[in-house]
């Protein structure tokens, strides 16, 4: 039956090109007010204290940032699909802390790191199983499971600490070499190796979630579900995809900053749920889904790096900072909802 | 009707020019309307007429764009007035976990420090004036479909007691007849002690009968007012349709439905049934090129049938509807809230639904020049009014929103486009091109299954009607065969099994049900 609807271009005036896209500026203000805040932030901690404002921290604070950013674009997926993912810190210290028990117990660093990346997969596969398949809303299952991988990383690490390096027998030398340089080489104009991990993978982020066919209906799906449903896109696939990126993503975080501190303990990753929410929302993704960008993400993850580390620079001390971000993100969001008018949704006027 | 001949002190509320948008749906028009103290006022219309906005505007709960309000000669603004004007609304909103006689208590007014209140004599009072003593400490949840009705309509003498207007939005749509009877009677009497009361229904019989005076809001004005003699049943469903009814477009010619064509049918069921027992449908065939309507009202299974062809309700029997994707049909709900995707644009609205192939390559990447291209195309090809493609799918009217959903499931060039009532609270010009873009469809080889609840709709559709009640077929006839909306209506209405106001009865199916 083809024929009743023309192909594409055979009746209708080839296309002239007029469409005008709108300036990156317009299409993303929040983007621009992030970077200017950031701005505005930045001098003023190196107004309060000029040791802010050097080289070299600034490499030390984007190097912070990468683990932050890699957990923050696994979570962008999660959440424009319109799911919630609060187990990713749980999984950041838990594939660490397996990777290095079963490279100490005599496994190849290689497997070893393979096993903690799968392990993250794995524990994506039973949020979006349990999501899914069972249809427990997502927030009670990474709930649930951020207790149950914490507990796993006790259990597996005796709740003491490892050091690859120092535990007995201590790991071959060579394997030490291949394990250090993933996340702690410099490379030239001493740049570190974890932010160009955050860089690659924030462009295939970019492209999987704004150049793919995969993005589109990730953004689909999350703004209407029903409507994705009545359309027949594959839903649950679709979710399966994002959890289990969102896990190895943060197994990857993980691992890197294992490697770059060359030890690991079972709290690690416990205090990173909070920015890591926070970078997104305030790089403009909605909780109920179908809205997000990757730069508004890397965006917001690079404002609340800046606060994090300006804040300890000028020594406000723990406290306090928590209390200023924990504010700040509220303020960022309540910001946007002022100064945007809220877009009428179809089937909302009678 | 002279303000002079009354007692001063009557009540009196004067409507005038009331206008109500939502985004480019103009949902109140110019609404004029004088109603004194004593009335029981019905509204009447068609689904998206306005009658709900002119209920809100009036109880408060929203505030028109233009046009006042006079409530005994002063300048009167519900939403501000201290006296309250309450609502019962056709899904009550009501709390399920507190029990009947705790839910006339919330929202009263007190101080939320003081102790949990307790119900008290004057809320058993109403109660028992409903007749819902028995479940009073009963929770709500578990009370029967009457009993939450009835609470509505407690709560809401409760909270007013020096109310002296009344809305009721179908407040009987889940009661039987009896019930509904009930009902009537202590409206009835709200109104002869000097109150107004307004009804809003969809059952013209019940109007004609209960109501002193009747209008029929049609495209958000005030499209006829009867009342004494003028006010019959078969007046008001003539009022109804008439603003309706639109003339399908000369140009398009309509195709008799003229039995198997040699080219077989485009997708056949057989002994199809619901698993959830709403439906059981013998056989149908659906003939190439052409456009069914399957016709009843809700709860006659005719919904969930049409979604069970798109495979979202489960059923079982003969089909000729492969197991799994890619499936030959393509189908939208009527509910736009879920069939758009709201984020999105007009460009990428329509082509939402395409998938590899078409706008994507082998590789997963968008084309994006196609996307826009096709945005483009769509967007001239089925007439969506927008700014450009790049226009939030939000701002449109609903009728350029219901094109824009045609358009999106269309562009998944399916052998059938299933449909739920396609032109629901769209405009009458965007009516007149949905239908010819339907039929354009059909013409180049595709068919159509549409459930409808409207006769002018089907009238204006359809080439055959497929009339359900009670989960069955219960007829079916050749629209071509009538040439007017009354001769059809008439024919549904005996396929039916007789219900002469089948179609604006809604709650026609539960009437069979006892008392729960």
């Amino acid at each position: 039956m083809n024929g009743r609807q023309p192909d594409e271009g055979a009746t209708f005036p080839p296309d002239t090109g007029a469409r005008r896209r709108p300036a990156f500026a317009v299409r993303n203000p929040r983007v621009i007010g992030l970077l200017i805040a950031i701005f505005l932030v930045g001098m003023s901690f190196s107004i309060v204290n000029p040791n802010f404002l050097t080289v070299r921290n600034m490499l030390g604070m984007v190097r912070a940032m990468s683990s932050l950013g890699l957990l923050a674009l696994g979570l962008t997926l999660v959440i424009i699909v319109g799911e919630l993912d609060l187990s990713i810190g749980a999984i950041y210290g838990f594939t660490a802390m397996l990777a290095g028990t079963v490279w100490i117990d005599g496994v190849h660093v290689v497997p070893a790191l393979l096993i903690g990346l799968g392990a993250g997969v794995f524990v994506g596969f039973l949020n979006a199983a349990l999501t899914t398949w069972a249809g427990i809303p997502s927030f009670i299952v990474t709930l649930g499971m951020l207790n149950a991988v914490e507990g796993m990383t006790l259990l597996i690490s005796g709740a003491r600490g490892i050091n690859p390096k120092y535990a007995e027998p201590p790991v071959p030398a060579g394997e030490w070499d291949i394990f250090r340089a993933l996340g702690a080489t410099k490379l030239p104009l001493d740049i570190p190796v974890q932010v160009v991990w955050l860089l690659g993978l924030a462009i295939l982020f970019w492209v999987l979630l704004h150049r793919t066919l995969f993005g589109f209906r990730l953004a689909a799906i999350g703004s209407n579900t029903p409507a994705a449903r009545a359309a027949r896109l594959s839903i649950t696939r679709h979710k399966f995809i994002v959890f289990m990126l969102g896990g190895a993503m943060a197994a990857a975080a993980g691992m890197l900053d294992f490697s770059f501190l060359g030890s690991t303990d079972p709290s690690a990753g416990r205090s990173l749920l909070f920015p890591v929410f926070a970078a997104v929302i305030v790089g403009g993704a909605t909780l109920t889904g179908g809205r997000a960008t990757i730069i508004g993400t890397i965006v917001g993850a690079l404002l609340l790096s800046v606060l994090s580390n300006g804040l300890s620079i000028i020594g406000v001390g723990a406290f306090a900072k928590s209390i200023f971000i924990g504010t700040a993100t509220i303020g960022a969001v309540m910001l946007d909802r002022f100064t945007y008018r809220k877009r009428a949704r179809p089937g909302q006027a009678p | 009707m002279t303000a002079a001949a009354r007692p001063e002190s009557a009540l009196r509320l004067t409507v005038r020019d009331l206008q109500k948008a939502y985004g480019h749906t103009q949902a109140l028009a110019g609404v004029t309307l004088d109603i004194t103290g004593g009335e029981f006022l019905g509204v009447a219309g068609p689904n998206g007429a306005g009658k709900s906005t002119l209920v809100r505007m009036i109880s408060g709960e929203e505030e028109p764009d233009s046009g006042e309000m006079v409530l005994n000669g002063a300048p009167w603004s519900p939403a501000r007035s201290e006296a309250r004007v309450p609502v019962v609304h056709q899904e009550a909103m009501l709390f399920p976990d507190l029990t009947v006689a705790e839910n006339l208590l919330v929202g009263g007014r007190g101080n939320g420090l003081a102790r949990r209140p307790v119900p008290g004599p004057a809320h058993y009072d109403i109660l028992r004036s409903l007749g819902i003593t028995h479940d009073a400490d009963r929770e709500l949840g578990e009370c029967s479909l009457v009993v939450r009705q009835l609470t509505e309509i407690a709560r809401a003498l409760a909270h007013a007691t020096d109310a002296q207007i009344f809305l009721f939005d179908e407040p009987n749509s889940a009661l039987t007849e009896e019930e509904s009877a009930e009902l009537f009677a202590r409206m009835r009497a709200l109104s002869d002690a000097g109150n107004i009361v307004i009804l809003v229904s969809h059952r013209l019989n019940e109007l004609a009968h209960v109501a002193d005076r009747v209008i029929v809001v049609r495209d958000g004005r005030v499209g006829a007012d009867l009342t004494g003699e003028a006010l019959t049943e078969e007046r008001l469903a003539r009022e109804m349709v008439m603003g309706e009814a639109v003339q399908a477009p000369g140009s398009v010619s309509r195709r008799p439905g003229t039995g198997i064509l040699q080219d077989g049918s485009a997708l056949t069921v057989r002994a199809w049934r619901h698993s959830g027992g709403s439906f059981e449908v013998e056989e149908l065939a659906v003939r190439a090129r052409e456009i069914v309507a399957v016709v009843g009202v809700e709860g006659s299974g005719g919904r969930e049938f049409v979604r069970s062809l798109a495979g979202l309700e489960e059923a079982t029997g003969e089909t000729s509807l492969p197991r799994r994707p890619p499936q030959p049909t393509s189908y939208l709900p009527a509910d736009r809230g879920e069939s758009l995707f709201g984020d999105f644009d007009v460009g990428r609205s329509l082509v939402a639904r395409l998938g590899r192939g078409r706008i994507a390559g082998a590789g997963g990447l968008l084309k994006r020049r196609t996307m826009a291209r096709l945005g483009e195309r769509y967007m001239q090809e089925f007439r969506v009014r927008a700014a450009s493609v790049a226009q939030p799918i939000g701002d449109l009217s609903g009728g350029n929103q219901q094109k824009v959903a045609i358009a999106s499931a269309l562009a998944e060039r399916p052998d059938v486009l299933l449909l739920e009532e396609p032109t629901r609270g769209v405009d009458v010009g965007s009516k007149v091109e949905i239908y010819r873009i339907l039929r354009t469809f059909t013409e180049h080889g595709g068919s159509v299954v549409a459930y409808c609840t409207e006769i002018p709709e089907v009238f204006e559709l359809a080439d055959r009607a497929v009339v359900m009640a009670r989960g069955r077929v219960t007829g079916e006839l050749n629209v071509t065969d009538h040439g007017d909306i009354g001769s059809l209506a008439e024919a549904v209405a005996q396929k039916s099994g007789g219900a002469a106001s089948a179609l604006e009865r809604p709650g026609g199916v539960d009437a069979s049900r006892g008392r729960a």
